[in-house]
């Protein structure tokens, strides 16, 4: 853990899913984290640019890390999945290829951009308090231990996969989000579909095929018995949470499972409370498990 | 050194199934293969998989290994046994079982042939062979370095739901028909794998790339068809459309129009009520007349348009690049 990030809450955490930039500013606080804001980044692109636009996912990319870059600072932190396979595949392929990062600084210096010099890495908030020192401090913030809740972690894809390019633990045997759960004091559940895909990508463009990958996590961590699932990705937060009830119509089962972002649940074992974690703007309601967290008082 | 080990069983003609544990005893440098090998030599001459080549190229030993499809040729089993696990071995997934271990690959090669994995000619063929320089060649190597083995398949999340999903091995090698410079029918190919169950079918979950044992990386070289196909201006599918609204976003606003795209990729979609309003309820519909707009949007607006022609000339270049001997063809 660092002392300080450039602090890359991606588009989707700073409009729809902006409770999970609010959770992570208040947990960031108490974990002694200091986030800088990246004064005029944009979205990443998500897949859809990386795919349509694969030169201007680059540049778009290098011109964010090149922002951090001039904050001075070397840790550029995540918040969401997707963000981070984007952020770290642009900046892995620049550090290797000098010729290639010296024609995208070109183009960025054009533009009147910042170029970047290959000085930062690319890390998501899991990473950072999963291990180490991260670890440490969360153990010792986690003053109000959610006694007797069953958390199911769903990991999703691209923190995990393609490993060459995350690499921060065995993608089909992971641990962080089981390990995080537990110093916060609540007990891991466990199901085989944690490291699948919830098919968000796809849910406006395929909804059936993305709907069929959706039910399966849904399905299998109820049937595990968990309060509630948590995910480090506002993208598989908003399938799992937003299109859930779809999913439950689909399947013609009745799921009404609350959704936690990741600083959501690191919060609610910090003593923050439920509007301070801004629950409320959940769309399926997170009241079963939420009640049981703060009847503990 | 000992093995132990849990296959799953399958009897076509009893219809009867489970899983059986072995243990035996092979060299540490075993692989899967070699372990497989002694139970059917020693202890079991029923047990059923695929094998030929023992050394990577063939394909055949695909299977899976704790619910991760490999090749058993090239997985070795010491450090497995190291750690102390018993792995479980079945069969690959989406793909109908044959018998224990053996899967019919036939709905496999039904998708290859699916994409027409030859090259077309058109009315002018070379007399004498083409000449392809080698950056041409390195180009599509990736992708010619598949072995039809199925791990990819076997682990694809959106084939699991959608059977009829062409799928990362078939689109891998569209994606090297694409990119070869002597194909002469790029504008067919691209409406083909832009079609129902074509690359748009893929949902990013990565188990291809993670899997693929030779490096193919499925993923990209179904990214590389859809940039293909988004740069010809085929906005026919909604995912194309979907994609359309990303590029423009960072031009407009610098952030994602969330409002323009249910609309946009699918308006039917945007008169689902029940689930806008649900949206909006939880405080997630932001105000699509006061879009959030990124601080020093001057730099991605000219980055934007910069990259446009850039993407466009090397794109000139590379039909450029095609060197047909046409004069040759009549001589
Ligand atoms: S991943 Fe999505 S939400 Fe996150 S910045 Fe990129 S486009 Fe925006
Ligand atoms: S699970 Fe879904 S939203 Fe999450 S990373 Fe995978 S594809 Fe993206
Ligand atoms: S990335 Fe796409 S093609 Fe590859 S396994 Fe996942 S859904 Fe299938
Ligand atoms: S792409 Fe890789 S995993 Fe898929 S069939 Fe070819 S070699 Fe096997
Ligand atoms: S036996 Fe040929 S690839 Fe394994």
């Amino acid at each position: 853990m660092k002392q300080s990030y450039a602090y890359y809450p991606g588009c989707l955490a700073s409009l729809s899913q902006k409770e999970l930039d609010v959770s992570t500013r208040a947990i960031a606080a108490k974990l002694g984290m200091e986030l800088i804001d990246i004064p005029g980044f944009t979205c990443c692109g998500a897949g859809d640019v990386h795919e349509a636009r694969p030169e201007y996912y680059l540049h778009l990319n290098a011109r964010i890390l090149g922002q951090a870059e001039q904050l001075e600072q070397d840790t550029l932190l995540t918040i969401c999945n997707v963000c981070t396979l984007n952020l770290r595949q642009a900046d892995l392929r620049l550090k290797g290829d000098p010729e290639l990062l010296e024609r995208v600084n070109a183009n960025l210096r054009d533009v009147g951009a910042a170029p970047y010099a290959g000085g930062v890495e690319v890390r998501h908030l899991l990473w950072e308090i999963a291990e180490g020192e991260g670890y440490e401090r969360l153990k010792a913030i986690a003053e109000k231990p959610l006694v007797g809740v069953r958390i199911a972690p769903f990991y999703g894809c691209q923190i995990l996969r393609p490993s060459k390019l995350l690499g921060f633990e065995d993608p089909d045997r992971p641990q962080s989000l089981e390990r995080i759960i537990e110093a916060c004091g609540a007990e891991p559940v466990d199901y085989p579909s944690k490291i699948k895909c919830c098919g968000f990508p796809i849910v406006l463009a395929r909804e059936e095929v993305a709907l069929g990958e959706l039910i399966q996590p849904l399905a299998e961590a109820r049937d595990a018995g968990a309060d509630a699932m948590v995910t480090p990705c506002p993208l598989c937060h908003l399938s799992l949470d937003a299109w859930q009830s779809k999913a439950a119509r689909e399947a013609d089962m009745d799921f009404g499972m609350p959704i936690f972002h990741l600083a959501q649940l690191v919060g609610a074992a910090a003593g923050l409370s439920y509007d301070e974690l801004l629950f409320k703007r959940h769309v399926t309601k997170t009241h079963p498990a939420t009640d049981k967290i703060y009847a503990q008082g | 050194m000992q093995f132990t080990l849990k296959i799953e069983r399958w009897n076509p003609e009893t219809e009867q199934g489970g899983l059986d544990e072995f243990t035996v005893e092979a060299p540490e440098t075993a692989t899967l293969l070699d372990v497989l090998d002694v139970v059917k030599d020693e202890v079991d001459g029923s047990v059923t998989y695929r094998k030929s080549c023992r050394m990577a190229v063939c394909g055949s030993c695909g299977m899976r290994i704790d619910g991760a499809a490999a090749l058993a040729c090239k997985t070795p089993m010491a450090p497995l046994a190291q750690e102390g696990r018993v792995p479980v071995i079945s069969p690959m997934g989406n793909l109908p079982v044959i018998k224990d271990l053996v899967v019919d690959m036939d709905p496999f090669w039904a998708k290859f042939r699916a994409v027409k994995p030859w090259l077309e000619e058109d009315d002018q063929p070379p007399v004498k062979e083409w000449r392809v320089q080698q950056e041409e060649l390195d180009r599509i190597m990736k992708e010619a370095l598949c072995i039809q083995c199925g791990a990819c398949v076997s682990e694809c999340n959106s084939m699991q739901s959608d059977p009829e999903f062409l799928g990362p091995a078939a689109l891998a090698k569209a994606a090297k028909f694409v990119g070869d410079v002597r194909d002469r029918d790029r504008k067919g190919r691209l409406e083909l794998y832009n079609g129902p169950h074509g690359v748009w079918d893929c949902t990013r979950c990565y188990f291809c790339n993670e899997r693929c044992p030779k490096g193919v990386d499925p993923r990209d070289a179904i990214a590389k068809i859809g940039a293909e196909i988004y740069s010809e201006g085929m906005l026919s599918d909604k995912a194309a459309r979907h994609a359309q609204v990303f590029d423009v976003s960072t031009r407009a606003t610098g952030y994602l129009l969330e409002t323009a795209l249910v609309p946009y990729t699918d308006p039917m979609k945007a008169l689902d009520i029940k689930f806008a309003m649900q949206m909006a309820r939880a405080g997630k519909v932001p105000n699509p007349l006061r879009p959030h707009r990124a601080k020093k949007l001057g730099e991605v607006r000219k980055l934007h348009k910069l990259l446009k022609t850039q993407e466009a000339d090397a794109r000139a270049q590379k039909r450029a690049g095609v060197s047909v001997d046409r004069e040759e063809a009549g001589s």
